[in-house]
């Protein structure tokens, strides 16, 4: 699964560079615009290993933020999945808080936080929370009803079962919103990083945008997109494997 | 001039011998109707800035308001530039005939083989300089500059001055603290960093107006005054332009000069201030005629020299410490694309 998103990654990436190659060579154009293979590998021997490293950086934020967002989202669709008034107003809450745009936000928390690991993580979460607490709460609402019917009827039904049956039987949707919210979580770290912070591949990513060098920004969206995918086959890995354990327990 | 009435006597010449045929007649009235027309359409321009509309635009929007492109034929399309938008990329894709670029984008522009040519050097003096609280601190050297916590934007210019003075003063890395710089000024105002860069027409008019306010004084610190010329904006075409155009590339630049000229006479100074605040609606009054006067002495060189002159050593300069500090990786040879338009 790794190696197939690995790949797919590749083919995907590579595709989009032949084509800026043949604009670049179609319309001659100069390597200020679109730097050739050649100057590409060269910047790529010059900052890979750095950018590698900014990338492991802003992944580690990345992922505490991911994480961050899942437990909020969680606890936000167990309390929002009943049809009360609490329940609505909860929703309606969470819908409020992502109404804000997230670069009208950012410089009040930098400016409260400063432009360290907190703010970055926060920004982080606040991106990638929205999607994953819709699928939750979509999840969470929707009564497996083959499956429920028996312990309400045997009068042994507690909330914890609830969302227990609830987590399970949509395991494989779970999997893939974490999954798909990893890339949000991703994104959010290097917008923050790209506003304000003096870390991570976003910051680079500025820098580079103020030398005019499309050369290292290719091979930043390289080595992030690699980055990104093997995360994504982990996390999908460790649900399948949640699930067969799971499996085996019942 | 001279052609275009002997080309009309030409015509009228013609006319006369085909007059016995009325269709022809028709025909070659059309067709004359046709040339005239296309004869007489301006030249539409697109330039593209390079930052945002405020005061450092100033001598564009009053060439182009005032009418100053439209007495040479054009029609200029003047766009707004940003982080994200460089003028050179556009000039080389053809989505722009003209472009203001800082001296820095264009000679890495250079070392990456764009074809380009500098037709004029807006700015005389760089605009990016360092403010700071003059009560306590005075820079008259540069040995004064130990020990100080110091802004700068890791990536733009003002890293490469710095590096440059510092080296200039023998100045170690350690020796100083240096901030990061980004859009919010909290740090500078807390005190937490003592010289902080901003473009002194626009962004240190308004610092320095909330310092002075607060009964703070401040002051700013020039790296020309040390011997670091490093240039900012100018105005750029590409070199196909500048061979298969140099009437529109004259023309163009005659106006855009001229309009800068004109923009910083004082006594043009209310039409080029409220040409501003269309754009810069939330600046009050005094801000902007502080920033016009800034600008003015940024633009305006000494006496006996014009607007948009090209200060040939300053490039050499720019170039030689870019090649000092690795930002680009062998000699460009700038001041052979500098092309100042008569």
């Amino acid at each position: 699964m790794l190696l197939r998103r690995m790949y797919q990654f590749g083919l995907i990436y590579f595709s989009g560079i032949a084509f800026l190659f043949l604009v670049k060579y179609s319309l001659g154009l100069s390597d200020y615009v679109i730097p050739g293979p050649g100057a590409t590998w060269q910047i790529a021997g010059q900052v890979a290993l750095r950018y590698a490293r900014d990338v492991s950086n802003t992944l580690a934020v990345a992922v505490v933020g991911q994480f961050v967002s899942l437990f909020f989202a969680f606890i936000v669709g167990i309390c929002g999945r009943q049809a009360t008034w609490f329940g609505s107003l909860i929703k309606v809450a969470a819908y409020n808080v992502q109404a804000y745009p997230i670069v009208a936000i950012a410089p009040i928390l930098f400016i409260l936080l400063g432009d360290g690991f907190f703010t970055r993580l926060l920004i982080a979460a606040m991106i990638c929370y929205f999607p994953l607490l819709l699928s939750i709460l979509g999840i969470m609402s929707e009564p497996v009803i083959d499956i429920e019917h028996f312990y309400r009827q045997t009068q042994r039904m507690r909330w914890q079962l609830e969302v227990k049956i609830r987590a399970f039987e949509n395991l494989h949707k779970l999997t893939t919103v974490i999954s798909g919210s990893a890339t949000l979580a991703m994104a959010g770290t290097i917008v923050a990083e790209f506003i304000a912070a003096n870390a991570g591949i976003g910051y680079s990513i500025r820098i580079a945008l103020y030398q005019s060098d499309l050369g290292k920004i290719l091979v930043a969206l390289f080595i992030i997109g690699i980055t990104v995918s093997l995360y994504q086959g982990l996390l999908e890995r460790i649900g399948y494997v949640i699930k067969a354990i799971w499996g085996r327990s019942q | 001039m001279t052609g275009f009435a002997h080309f009309r006597i030409r015509l009228l010449q013609a006319f006369k011998t085909i007059s016995s045929n009325w269709i022809l007649k028709a025909v070659f009235t059309i067709f004359v109707c046709i040339i005239a027309v296309s004869a007489q359409a301006e030249d539409k321009i697109t330039y593209r800035l390079k930052w945002l509309i405020n005061m450092s635009t100033v001598g564009d929007l009053y060439a182009r308001d005032l009418g100053y492109f439209k007495a040479k034929g054009m029609t200029v399309n003047i766009k707004p530039g940003g982080p994200e938008r460089d003028a050179i990329r556009e000039l080389e894709l053809g989505y722009a005939d003209f472009g203001a670029a800082s001296a820095d984008q264009v000679i890495r522009a250079l070392d990456k083989g764009a074809p380009l040519v500098v037709v004029a050097q807006l700015f005389q003096v760089n605009p990016l300089q360092w403010i700071y609280r003059s009560s306590g601190m005075k820079l008259t050297s540069l040995d004064a500059l130990r020990g100080k916590a110091i802004g700068i934007t890791y990536g733009k210019n003002d890293e490469i001055i710095m590096q440059t003075l510092l080296s200039q003063a023998g100045i170690k890395h350690n020796q100083v603290r240096f901030f990061s710089v980004r859009l919010d000024y909290t740090p500078f105002y807390k005190g937490d960093v003592e010289l902080w860069p901003v473009y002194i027409n626009t962004q240190g008019v308004e610092i320095a107006k909330r310092l002075k306010s607060a009964g703070e004084q401040v002051s700013f610190f020039r790296p020309d005054r040390f011997g670091v010329r490093f240039v900012a904006n100018s105005v750029v075409t590409s070199r196909r332009m500048a061979t298969k155009h140099p009437d529109t590339v004259k023309r163009f630049i005659q106006a855009l000069l001229n309009g800068w000229g004109d923009s910083l006479d004082p006594a043009n100074a209310q039409k080029a201030l409220s040409i501003i605040k269309k754009y810069d609606r939330d600046a009050s009054d005094d801000v902007l005629k502080a920033q016009l006067k800034a600008t003015r002495s940024l633009i305006v060189p000494g006496a006996g020299k014009k607007v948009g002159m090209i200060d040939r050593d300053a490039w050499k300069q720019t170039e030689k410490i870019m090649l000092t500090h690795g930002q680009i990786k062998r000699p460009v040879n700038v001041t052979t694309v500098l092309s100042p338009v008569n």
